[in-house]
């Protein structure tokens, strides 16, 4: 059979989603054989490109060609039918069979029902083995480490002759010491014609795995190209962040120098001695790329998650459950708002109070007067798009879903506000208004959090940057018109 | 990086001691309680004697009482490994029993009566798993609304006044509907235990040895990966539906046998002895894993507490001690279920 | 810029100002299902429409509906308390066993503790949040399903009472106080105080349901139960006292039963437990959660009255309801679904 040197040809690919353009007119091929990067920021387009490439979601328009046929899957089943196999940061083998039931599971030989011990399973251990001879195949799953069951997962796609190994972020929840195994076996991966397409966002396995690189930011593809011809990590930035179009930052007056939070060797799983301060009026920014421990430091410091180390709100200890926390003036904006953040089946009215119940009720009764009234506040204040406090919450867009949750924790007058990914998934216009929001609370006198992953958000909101790298803060800097965007990119990457 | 070598050893070391102890305690559960039972008394009967927990009279008489709960238990294992529940086997149960006991009055011979009463089995689990399966009504709930479903049907099947379907004048219940559980076959032994024993032994293998098996613990243990696999979690665990609605056909056909008659109330509370049964066999309330031949040890405790409490205390303490029973169960399967995550 | 993009929501929102809740709607859908029933049932079953028979429809199942009220608050959270049954039986073994004058007699089941009523009475409620309370730790503490532990403390409750009572009743050397509460008809009428409790515990949930913030706390966390922690609600343990309020109407239950009967029966109550979940389940609460009021299981306790009375009507035996119950919760469930679909698109 004729095989062209392209394994796969995107062409004008697009997705839109409900007010946003997620994908805008990409292009670019991946050829055979090869490890093929694939970067940008958050936001820059690629989660999405993956899906459409798995079959987890439909596109708007454009053509993907696989082997030179059409392919447009409609299910991950089907992808992997077609030879696409995805290993997702969510890993899909099942921890309580054996590593070798692992691999064949649903491919097996039977006869009558009844598994077979055939040459089919000893191929798929001997792929398996060739790959990482130390996974014993009668091994519990559950009795190995992520990049065991990683390795699990490559050896099962390779066995069923996967053609494309999509790998989403593989190294963000592995040690160093398994990374370089990961590496050699990816490596060792195209002489088994698997063509590999890798996402990360530490530009040093890009350089040290990758045979070329695409680019994409806002949606659009940038550029794609061999490693060879890349010059240093530098370039990448460059290509990465563009010609930033961001609002610039406003210095604002500098506010009152009291001190009112104090983070102090903080540290769990994820986390490693993370120290700050924040104080009345400031805003903080958070910046580091997908695993960079910005949630968990959120949730930490709230309360929600377990941690050591020392937190002092307004000079005294922090409390470590959320309703105490929340009673003690701090509020969270969760990552995913319709999880975590919002009440979907519920009313706007229903949401907006729900962290300060003490404020619309009397001796336990809800003052529903005070309720709607205080709703059509937060519906005014935040500028809500909603035909009135009754509004199904489910049934808003995003921005005004957000600024839903924002209305709740400004209703529970929270003196500090931790805003994980505030603006994920929202249209710009919202955007700014979030902005907006987020300014005039600071200047009210709250001290603001921000944790976020896009770099002209933090750049244009915050007074001061903490970098986070792999649970740690890597550098500190006053924002200004000094900050140098490549720099942050470089510390956020792993660079040193 | 011998310090984490020895952690790791360490970790090893506990795991293997948990997993020791977690593969072996219910057949230590089982001895005590047998223990028990055998001291218990003995100051009035003889050890091994008539009357005492293990005469050869008292263990055939458990056996025979066991091939129900043997006959089912298995089938609801696997159905719980792949993460589903089916609370009606209890009335699927009396219902069988009534219809095989109806069917046997009417003069239907043997080959007749017992593949209808299967196949009535086949319509409990393909009823089930249209509800769950196919219009997705939680299991708990569409289960719980069938067990209420076959209950009713086995109340209408007995006419007005009668509390059973049994020989009546004119209508004698023939003879031969004992022979199933009570005729002594092999070592004093009726074909109803020895046919749960069979139905055991394959269900084993089932478990171990064929997709079924792996594709429930698959289906239980992460279900976007046994569906990325290509495996139909709505065909597979339908299939599972079929079997233990089969097997309660067949549990009530045991149970009809045994009391010559077919009792509309005869397999209540089944479930629970299942689900106790099973908790106490170690699998894990989400599924994923679990043992048909530990459910079997489970099913056995449950026989010899029953029983055996019998000889000891009056028969009204009986819905105590089981509920109690279950209740340690569940204690007890939370202390040893929940695994460590390796490190 | 800021006015475009409000304007840009306001188009996806439709015009939908003045729409019904889906809650509401739901029940509204059954009332009007209730209607339906009961016009046929008037058309076809003789002697059905009468101030009589109507009055027995909307007051029949009374103590259903006690025990409704918990389970539907539960089921809201995503739990069920399959214990209620159970719980009526020993909360009423419990009461009459206390009561009974302590004074030797042959008859082991006619000596009790010769305790005071009212002392008997708390007694027996202690009980029932007991029994609410072992819930309670394994649910919420231990997180095992509830459909498992209630299970288990059904039999443990129910097992309790066939202990106190040899498996049989206590009804002798009771004091003539224990009769009354449940055989006290309000002056003038058929209806027993006992519906009256009833009622007024219905309107009491009601407007905790939806008026205070305990009420709404219920249905957030069924809505949501990670973003109701985040929020800052502490969720096992408003569970916890869901589970504890519904022993405690099992306990009222029990009483008022045992009273009417004048006598603590232990097998009183069986299949109780479902039939609270099916009124629940027929006035249209989910078990995915936040959905459900109890309203809305009144409204079923009522379809179900008004099925079960036309069928024996009928000419069906009362071996029917069983599966008479079963079918009509299927329908109803599917119908609830298929109507929802249909309003949501």
């Amino acid at each position: 059979m004729d095989r062209p040197d392209n394994v796969l040809e995107i062409r004008g690919l697009v997705k839109d989603y409900a007010s946003v353009r997620a994908v805008n007119e990409v292009s670019f091929d991946v050829r055979r054989n090869t490890v093929h990067c694939l970067v940008g920021e958050n936001g820059a387009g690629k989660s999405t490109l993956i899906k459409i490439l798995t079959g987890a979601v439909g596109r708007s328009g454009g053509r993907i060609l696989l082997n030179g046929r059409e392919y447009a899957p409609r299910s991950p089943r089907e992808a992997r039918q077609r030879g696409i196999s995805t290993l997702f940061q969510e890993l899909n083998v099942v921890d309580q069979l054996t590593v070798a039931e692992n691999l064949s599971l649903g491919r097996e030989d039977t006869t009558l029902g009844f598994l077979r011990r055939t040459d089919k399973v000893q191929r798929m251990v001997g792929v398996m083995n060739s790959l990482e001879p130390s996974i014993d195949p009668r091994q519990r799953v559950s009795t190995l480490s992520v990049a065991q069951k990683q390795i699990v997962e490559i050896a099962k796609a390779v066995a069923a002759e996967s053609e494309i190994l999509i790998m989403d972020e593989p190294t963000a929840a592995i040690s160093e010491g398994e990374i370089a195994r990961l590496f050699a076996i990816v490596k060792r991966l195209r002489e088994r014609n698997v063509t590999v397409i890798y996402i990360s966002h530490r530009l040093d396995e890009i350089f040290e795995l990758g045979d070329a690189v695409t680019v994409m930011r806002d949606g659009r593809h940038v550029a794609t190209r061999p490693l060879a011809e890349v010059k240093d990590r530098a370039e990448l930035i460059r290509m990465m962040l563009g010609k930033a179009v961001f609002e610039g930052y406003q210095a604002r007056p500098a506010g009152s120098r009291e001190v009112v939070l104090q983070v102090k060797g903080l540290s769990n799983r994820k986390l490693q001695d993370v120290s700050f301060e924040v104080r009345r009026g400031e805003i903080v920014g958070f910046y580091g790329l997908v695993g960079a421990g910005k949630t968990e430091l959120a949730r930490a410091i709230y309360g929600a998650d377990p941690h050591r180390g020392e937190v002092l709100f307004q000079g005294v200890p922090l409390p470590r459950r959320p309703d105490q926390v929340i009673e003690a003036g701090i509020a969270l904006v969760p990552e995913e708002r319709r999880s975590q953040g919002l009440f979907t089946i519920l009313t706007v009215r229903g949401n907006v109070p729900v962290m300060n119940m003490a404020r619309i009720s009397r001796h336990g009764f809800i003052r529903a007067g005070e309720e709607r009234r205080a709703t059509r506040e937060a519906i005014r204040r935040l500028r809500i798009a909603c035909s009135g406090p009754e509004k199904e919450a489910a049934k808003l867009s995003g921005g005004n879903q957000q600024k839903v949750v924002f209305a709740k924790c400004l209703f529970a007058d929270a003196q500090l506000l931790l805003l994980d990914e505030p603006t994920r998934g929202i249209d710009v216009g919202a955007k700014s208004e979030i902005y907006a929001i987020i300014r005039r609370l600071a200047e009210e006198g709250k001290s603001i959090l921000v944790f976020s992953s896009e770099l002209p958000e933090i750049l244009s909101l915050c007074d001061r940057i903490h970098l986070l790298y792999d649970g740690a803060i890597k550098g500190t800097l006053e924002n200004g018109a000094g900050v140098d965007s490549q720099e942050v990119m470089h510390v956020v990457t792993g660079g040193r | 990086m011998t310090e984490a070598r020895a952690s790791v050893l360490r970790a090893d070391g506990t795991t293997a001691v948990r997993a020791a102890v977690k593969n072996l305690y219910i057949y230590a559960v089982l001895l005590l309680i047998v223990l028990a039972f055998s001291v218990a008394r003995l100051d009035q009967v003889e050890l091994f004697g008539p009357g005492h927990f293990l005469s050869p009279d008292s263990v055939v008489n458990m056996l025979r009482i066991a091939a129900p709960i043997l006959t089912l238990s298995g089938a609801f294992t696997l159905l719980m490994i792949s993460g589903y529940i089916d609370l009606s086997v209890g009335s699927a149960m009396s219902l069988a029993a009534v219809v095989f006991a109806f069917l046997v009055r009417a003069g239907a011979p043997l080959p007749l009566a017992l593949p209808l009463t299967l196949l009535l089995g086949l319509g409990f689990g393909l009823l089930n798993g249209l509800l769950v399966m196919r219009l997705r009504i939680t299991p708990v709930i569409a289960t719980l609304v069938t067990l209420n479903l076959f209950k009713g049907a086995a109340l209408l099947v007995v006419p007005k006044g009668l509390s059973a379907i049994k020989g009546v004048p004119g209508r004698p219940m023939p003879a031969w509907i004992n022979d199933y559980a009570r005729a002594e076959v092999i070592l004093g032994l009726p074909w109803a235990f020895w046919v749960a024993v069979l139905l055991v032994g394959v269900l084993v293998v089932v478990q171990r040895r064929t997709v079924l098996g792996k594709y429930a613990a698959a289906i239980g243990g992460n279900r976007t990966a046994a569906e990325l696999s290509g495996i139909d979690p709505v065909r597979w665990v339908w299939i599972l539906y079929l079997l233990v609605g089969v097997c309660a056909a067949l549990a009530g056909v045991a149970r009809a046998s045994y009391m010559s008659l077919g009792d509309p109330l005869s397999g209540d509370g089944m479930e629970l002895d299942c689900i106790i049964a099973v908790l106490l066999g170690g699998t894990a309330f989400s599924g994923g894993e679990g043992s048909v031949a530990k459910t079997v040890v489970g099913a056995l405790i449950i026989v010899c507490v029953t029983t055996g409490l019998m000889t000891v205390i009056p028969a009204f303490w009986q819905t105590f001690a089981k509920g109690t029973v279950l209740i340690a169960a569940v204690a007890l399967n939370h202390l040893l279920v929940r695994e460590r995550t390796p490190l | 810029m800021d006015t475009a993009a409000v304007d840009q929501g306001s188009v996806q929102v439709g015009p939908a100002a003045g729409r019904l809740s889906n809650e509401s709607f739901i029940t509204f859908f059954m009332i009007a299902v209730l209607i339906g029933l009961f016009g046929m049932a008037c058309a076809f079953v003789p002697n059905f429409f009468l101030p009589r028979n109507v009055l027995n429809l909307l007051t029949n199942y009374w103590y259903i509906i006690i025990l409704g009220i918990g389970v539907t608050f539960l089921l809201v959270t995503g739990n069920f308390d399959m214990s209620v049954g159970g719980n009526v039986a020993l909360t009423g073994v419990v009461a009459a066993w206390a009561c009974q004058a302590a004074a030797a007699s042959p008859n082991p089941l006619a000596v009790g503790l010769g305790l005071p009523y009212g002392v008997a009475v708390a007694l027996a409620l202690c009980c029932a949040v007991g029994v609410g309370a072992v819930n309670a730790f394994f649910i919420v503490r231990l997180r095992v399903p509830s459909i498992i532990v209630t299970l288990g403390t059904m039999m443990l409750s129910r097992g309790l009472a066939q202990v106190i009572t040899r498996g049989a009743q206590r009804n002798t050397s009771l004091p003539e106080v224990f009769g009354v509460i449940g055989n006290t008809f309000l002056p003038g009428t058929p209806v027993k105080v006992a519906v009256l409790i009833m009622v007024a515990l219905v309107a009491v949930a009601s407007v905790v349901e939806k008026a205070t913030v305990s009420g709404r706390r219920t249905y957030l966390i069924g809505a949501n139960a990670e973003a109701a922690r985040l929020s800052g609600l502490k969720v096992g343990q408003h569970v916890a006292r869901l589970y504890l309020l519904s022993g405690l109407l099992a306990g009222i239950t029990g009483i008022l039963l045992s009273s009417e009967f004048k006598a603590g029966v232990s097998g009183r109550a069986s299949g109780y437990e479902f039939d609270a979940l099916v009124i629940t389940l027929l006035g249209g609460v989910s078990i995915s959660g936040g959905f459900g009021s109890v309203l809305g299981m009144f409204v079923g306790a009522i379809i179900l009255s008004v099925v079960t009375s036309a069928a024996t009507g009928l000419l069906l035996s009362p071996d029917w309801q069983f599966t008479l119950k079963g079918v009509v919760t299927f329908l109803a469930i599917l119908a609830q679904r298929f109507a929802l679909d249909r309003r949501n698109g």
